[in-house]
C-alpha cells in the first residue's frame, strides 16, 4: 500500500472515530418551553383493587377447543396455566402475584444460565487460540491444559473457592434471594468492617446452600473463574510441566481468584469502599476486567517469570527471536469464538433480564461489540504502520484487548465511551506485548499478560473515567445510592476506588500468585526438561502427538 | 532478591490500603495509591524479574 493511501486511510479513520465523539459531547438543544396549562386537571380516581371475585369470570379455552390444537398460538398459555394453591378457592390474586414473581425469577434464571453456557463455550476459544499460537509439537499438551483447567478448576471451586468468593454475598435479588450465602468474615480496619472472605457454601451443601438460586449463581461464577484460570496456560505454553499446571490451577481456583472476587463481587472490602470511605460507588467491575482478566493476566506474569523463556526465544545477547505460530486459522477461529462467548460474559453479568434496570442488557451487548471492533481496528492499523503488515495474531489480540477492556465498564458507559476504551486497548496491547518481550524479557507466547493483565487494568481504570451516570440497577450500586459516575462525568472519587482495586491486583494478587507458583516450583518443579521442550511436549508429557501423521520440524 | 521483590510488591499494596485511613481527601488518597502502585511495579519489574533474569536460560549458552 502506498504511503499516500495509508495517510488517507488514517485521516478517514480518525475522522470517523472523532465525529461521533464530538457529536456526543455537543450541548443538547434547549428543551422546548412547557405548554401553558389550558384547563384544570380533573382529580384521578383512586385505583380499584382487583379482588379474587374478579378472576372468577376469567375466560379460559375449553378442553374441546384445546383438543383441536393451537396452530396460531392464541390458546396456549392462559389463566389455566397459573398454579392454583387451593383448588377449592380457585384462582386468587395471591396465586397471580406468586406466578408473576416466579416468572421474573425464571426469566433471570434462564438468562443467567444461558449466558453462563456461552461463557463456558469460551474455553474452546481459548484452547484454539493458544494451540494455534503454539508450535505443532506442543498441540496436544496445549489442548489438554485448556480442557484440564476446566475440570480441575471447577472441582477446586466447588470444594472451597465458591464459598470463599460468594459465601457472604447476601441476597442476590435477581436470583430470588440466595439467602443462605450470608456469612462474610470481616476484620476491622480504620474503624470500618473489611470483608475478607465468605464462609457458607462449601460443596454447595454447607449451611443450606443446596438451593436453586445458589446453583445458578455457582454455575455462572464458576465459568468466570475458569476463564481466569485458563489465562496462565497461554503464557506458560510449550514449557509448563503438566503436573505443576494441575497444582497451580487448583490453587488459583481455590484461593487466588476467589479472594479477589470476594473483595470485588462477594461483599468484600473493595466493594464497600463507597459505603465505608465515600469513594464513589466502591470498586466497580461489572463483568470482570479486573476480577477475571487482570487476576488471570497477573498470575500468568508470575508463572511466566518463574518458568523463564522457551529455549530459542532470546539470543545470547537477549534479543527476542520470532517463534512462529503453527496455525493462524485456529488462532482467528479462537478469537471469534471468544468474541461470541463475550455476549454471555458481559450482558450475563446483570444476573437477570427482568427487573432492577436489567433491560440495559442491550446497551451492554452493544458496548461489548463496539469495543471489540475498535480494539481490532486500532491494533491492526498500529501493526500495519509500524511493521508494514496487518499482523493476524496481533489483530486478534487487539480484538480480544477491546473485549477485555470493556468488560468492567460495559454496564456503565455509553457507546462513545466503549469505542474509545476499545480503541485505546488495541494500541495498548501492541505496546505492552513489545514491552513485556523486549524490556522485561518475559516470554509470553500468546500475549496473555498484555491482553488480559494490561488491558484488564486499563478496563478497570477506564470505568473510573468514562462511567456516564446513566445506568440504574435498582437505584444503587454496592449499597451506595445513585449511578456509577466516572471522572469525566464529575466523580473523581470513583477513579480513586478503581485505582485502589488496581493496586490490590498488582500488589496483592500478583504476590499471592507468585508465592503459590514459587512453592509449586520448589515442590514439583514448574518447568519441563530441556530435552522434552526441544522434542515438543506432546510425547514426553502427554504420550501422544496431536498430529501423528505429519512430520514435525523441531 | 526474590524476597525483597515480594516484600516491595506487597508494600505497594499496603501503602494503597493505608491511604484509606490516613486521609479523607480524594487528592491525598489518589497520590498515595499512585505511590503504592509505583512501588509494587518496581518490586515486580525492577527487582523480582531482574532476579530471575540473572539466571535466564539464554544466558547459560
Amino acid at each position: 500500500m502506498k504511503n499516500s493511501t495509508k495517510r488517507l486511510l488514517t485521516v478517514l479513520f480518525a475522522v470517523s472515530c472523532l465525529a461521533p465523539l464530538a457529536l456526543a459531547q455537543a450541548p443538547a438543544a434547549a428543551p422546548a418551553a412547557a405548554p401553558a396549562a389550558t384547563a384544570a386537571v380533573p382529580p384521578q380516581p383512586t385505583p380499584k383493587p382487583i379482588l379474587d371475585a374478579d378472576l372468577a369470570g376469567t375466560p379460559v379455552p375449553s378442553a374441546d377447543a384445546r383438543a383441536k390444537g393451537d396452530p396460531d398460538g392464541s390458546l396456549t398459555g392462559n389463566a389455566s396455566d397459573v398454579t392454583v394453591s387451593d383448588p377449592k378457592k380457585g384462582l386468587t390474586i395471591g396465586d397471580l402475584a406468586n406466578q408473576v414473581g416466579q416468572n421474573k425469577i425464571a426469566v433471570n434464571f434462564v438468562w443467567t444460565l444461558i449466558t453462563g453456557y456461552l461463557v463456558m463455550f469460551m474455553q474452546l476459544g481459548f484452547a484454539l487460540l493458544e494451540t494455534g499460537l503454539a508450535r505443532a509439537k506442543n498441540a496436544n499438551h496445549t489442548m489438554m491444559m485448556n480442557m484440564g483447567v476446566y475440570g480441575i478448576g471447577m472441582f477446586a471451586y466447588w470444594l472451597i473457592g465458591f464459598a470463599i468468593q460468594m459465601g457472604g454475598v447476601g441476597a442476590v435479588a435477581n436470583l430470588g434471594g440466595t439467602a443462605p450465602l450470608s456469612a462474610e468474615f470481616t476484620a476491622t480496619l480504620f474503624g470500618k468492617p473489611f470483608g475478607l472472605f465468605g464462609q457458607h457454601g462449601l460443596f454447595l451443601m454447607h449451611k443450606g446452600t443446596y438451593d436453586v438460586g445458589v446453583m445458578v449463581l455457582f454455575l455462572f461464577q464458576m465459568v468466570f473463574m475458569d476463564t481466569g484460570a485458563t489465562i496462565p496456560t497461554g503464557a506458560a505454553v510449550e514449557r509448563w510441566k503438566f503436573s505443576a499446571f494441575i497444582v497451580t490451577s487448583f490453587l488459583f481456583a481455590a484461593f487466588t481468584y476467589p479472594l479477589f472476587a470476594n473483595w470485588a463481587w462477594g461483599g468484600g472490602w473493595l466493594a464497600n469502599l463507597g459505603t465505608n470511605f465515600g469513594l464513589g460507588k466502591g470498586y466497580c467491575d461489572f463483568a470482570g476486567s479486573g476480577v477475571v482478566h487482570a487476576v488471570g493476566g497477573l498470575s500468568a506474569l508470575a508463572i511466566a517469570m518463574i518458568l523463564g523463556p522457551r529455549i530459542g526465544k532470546f539470543s545470547r545477547e537477549g534479543r527476542p527471536q520470532v517463534i512462529l505460530a503453527h496455525d493462524i486459522v485456529l488462532v482467528i477461529t479462537g478469537c471469534l469464538i471468544l468474541a461470541f462467548g463475550w455476549f454471555g460474559f458481559n450482558p450475563g453479568s446483570t444476573l437477570g433480564a427482568s427487573g432492577s434496570g436489567n433491560l440495559r442488557i442491550g446497551s451492554i451487548a452493544v458496548n461489548t461489540m463496539l469495543a471489540s471492533a475498535t480494539g481490532m481496528i486500532s491494533a491492526m492499523l498500529y501493526m500495519w504502520f509500524m511493521y508494514k503488515k496487518p499482523d493476524a495474531s496481533m489483530t486478534g489480540n487487539g480484538f480480544l484487548a477491546g473485549l477485555v477492556a470493556i468488560t468492567a465498564p460495559s454496564g456503565f458507559v455509553n457507546p462513545v465511551g466503549a469505542v474509545i476504551i476499545g480503541f485505546v486497548a488495541g494500541v495498548l496491547v501492541c505496546l505492552s506485548v513489545a514491552f513485556v518481550e523486549r524490556v522485561l524479557q518475559v516470554d509470553d507466547p500468546v500475549g496473555a499478560v498484555s491482553v488480559h493483565g494490561t488491558c484488564g487494568i486499563w478496563g478497570v481504570i477506564s470505568l473510573g473515567l468514562f462511567a456516564d451516570g446513566k445506568s440504574n440497577y435498582g437505584g444503587a450500586w454496592n449499597g451506595v445510592n445513585g449511578s456509577v459516575t466516572g471522572l469525566f462525568y464529575g466523580d473523581a472519587s470513583q477513579l480513586v476506588a478503581q485505582l485502589v482495586g488496581v493496586a490490590t491486583l498488582v500488589g496483592f494478587v500478583f504476590t499471592l500468585s507468585f508465592i503459590f507458583a514459587f512453592v509449586v516450583d520448589l515442590l514439583v518443579g514448574q518447568r519441563t526438561s530441556a530435552k522434552s521442550e526441544l522434542e515438543g511436549l506432546d510425547l514426553p508429557e502427554m504420550g501422544a502427538l496431536a498430529y501423528p501423521e505429519f512430520e514435525l520440524k523441531s | 532478591m526474590i524476597l525483597l521483590g515480594i516484600l516491595l510488591t506487597l508494600l505497594g499494596f499496603v501503602i494503597s490500603v493505608l491511604s484509606l485511613g490516613v486521609t479523607s481527601s480524594v487528592g491525598g488518597r489518589l497520590a498515595m495509591v499512585l505511590v503504592g502502585l509505583a512501588v509494587s511495579l518496581f518490586g515486580i519489574m525492577g527487582v523480582l524479574n531482574k532476579a530471575y533474569l540473572k539466571n535466564a536460560i539464554w544466558k547459560k549458552g
